[in-house]
């Protein structure tokens, strides 16, 4: 299996290289509110990946054309940092930062009530300051928290996630070296009380059988950042801090 | 909101001014609550937070392997740009470079460039044939005021914890960049008439023009700006240059306080 030279990506011991379990994912902190400007915003760490969000609306949709009679659009832009990863990234939009913007608004609306703002936007500014593998899920949780730290009606709390495949096993939350040499990546947006999924990507590798374990596994995961996320909110808006 | 009141915002500016006060309750040269972080970001070969009152800056140091110009062929190169991105605050529109974002890149580089902090023929690798091109790239996540000495404070101290990747490079071990001095900006901002220290996003909004100073180790001058319509007098200016050399002092501490950590 595999078969990407002499890079070993599992242990004897059957762990990973960095001693997480096959279905254990890296440490996660979240912070709401962290952006004075914006109406919501929210720091997300995610293994090593750093991505902060801000939201600002609803507001005024223009030029006109944009705006939906019955409901607000979402605008999305997701930006990688120039110093967020090794090589440096000219700054501007790329072809890549353009589809995970596209994907991730669309997930957005989806469980935004976006009925309750007709004729409006609502912007989400999504930085990628460091990044190891599994941005833009960082960048959807980041954004999640702020939708809600913003007081934006939503049907659940997004929750960005992703499992993928290295020789030969399913395992969730892949890290840098994992997603370089691995065989499939699945990030999907998971919305933990309903069990829907609104937003799906997938590259590589899987079997049916493996598809279904990585979906458990992206589920187990999404339950568990879900928490983060909720406390992170609690902790902004249960009096102390702020 | 503010913004919708200039004109009233600009009288209440000028009324506290003839009082010597503050719409925050500052002293005309008091700075906001400044907090400098430094290898914040695992990707950075160096990095920088600085939390100024509300404005929030990154700051990260990447370098490159580059055939050097023809006529510097013992030369790196030394690039410091900043980015203004939307996130940076409701009036922030996507698209390219406005000429504010690239002023306030170019400002911030041509004072850490004249300070010679940064010798480039200390950046040759091989004569001709191989140096390196640094690139220092200013993140701003919130525009609350005075962004430009934010921007000089996080690009400074980025540089100055900044590690040549060498290894990965192939050409030797990593080592720490040298940097032999720390040159800071000191910003002024016309308000309600005088000049104010560290303006807040009230006061830039209706304030005048800005004066940019920035001053390397024995106090000289290496790159000066003013931005915005308004004129001033040498008077006016030999005040600000005063207090720009004693707010220079303290924010330099500010960064060896850091390194010293």
């Amino acid at each position: 299996m595999g078969g990407y030279g002499d890079i070993k990506l599992l242990r004897e011991d059957g762990l990973r290289l960095d001693g997480r379990k096959i279905d254990e994912m890296r440490p996660i902190e979240i912070e709401a509110g962290i952006l004075p400007g914006a109406d919501g915003s929210a720091w997300v760490k995610h293994g090593l990946n750093i991505a902060v969000a801000a939201v600002y609306g609803p507001m005024e949709a223009h030029p006109r054309k944009i705006q939906r009679q019955d409901r607000c659009v979402i605008d999305v832009r997701y930006n990688m940092a120039p110093f967020s990863t090794s090589e440096r990234i000219r700054p501007g939009y790329n072809r890549r930062s353009r589809e995970i913007s596209k994907v991730t608004a669309e997930a957005l609306e989806s469980v935004v009530i976006c009925e309750r703002y007709p004729r409006s936007k609502i912007r989400v500014e999504i930085e990628i300051l460091s990044a190891e593998a599994g941005t833009r899920c960082a960048g959807i949780t980041a954004a999640a928290v702020a939708l809600a730290d913003a007081g934006i009606p939503m049907r659940d709390l997004l929750v960005g996630v992703a499992s993928g495949k290295v020789e030969g096993i399913v395992v969730l939350d892949l890290d840098k070296a994992e997603d370089n040499y691995g065989q499939a990546d699945l990030p999907v947006g998971i919305l933990p009380n309903t069990g829907e999924i609104a937003f799906l990507q997938m590259d590589g590798d899987l079997s049916p059988d493996e598809f279904n374990l990585a979906m458990e596994y992206n589920f187990k995961g999404a339950a568990e950042i879900h928490e983060i996320m909720v406390d992170a909110l609690r902790r902004r808006y249960e009096g102390g801090e702020n | 909101m503010v913004e919708l009141v200039p004109t009233l915002l600009r009288q209440e500016l000028a009324r506290l001014a003839e009082v010597g006060a503050r719409l925050d309750g500052r002293e005309q040269w008091e700075a906001r609550k400044i907090v400098l972080e430094t290898d914040c970001l695992y990707n950075g070969e160096g990095s920088a937070k600085v939390t100024w009152g509300d404005t929030i800056i990154y700051a990260g140091v990447k370098f490159e392997m580059r055939t050097p110009w023809p006529d510097r062929p013992n030369e790196g190169s030394l690039m410091c740009s900043a980015e203004l991105r939307p996130i940076a605050g409701r009036k922030y529109e996507p698209g390219p470079p406005s000429p504010e974002s690239i002023e306030l890149g170019r400002v911030v580089d041509r004072g850490i460039r004249e300070s010679g902090c940064i010798d480039m023929e200390n950046l040759c690798i091989v004569p001709g044939e191989k140096v390196w091109g640094v690139m220092i790239d200013i993140h701003v996540l919130s525009d609350q005021g005075n962004m430009f000495d934010a921007c000089a404070l996080a690009a400074i101290a980025a540089l100055r914890t900044a590690i040549v990747p060498a290894e990965r490079f192939d050409v030797g071990e990593d080592y720490t960049l040298q940097v032999k001095s720390t040159p800071i900006m000191a910003s002024f901002t016309r308000v309600g008439g005088r000049y104010v220290f560290d303006p807040s996003a009230e006061e830039e909004l209706g304030g005048d023009e800005r004066i940019h100073i920035t001053l390397g180790d024995e106090g000289h001058l290496h790159s000066l700006q003013k931005g915005l319509k308004g004129v001033f007098t040498p008077e006016e200016f030999a005040e600000i240059f005063d207090v720009a050399q004693s707010r220079c002092v303290d924010l330099r501490k500010l960064v060896a306080n850091q390194e010293g950590n």
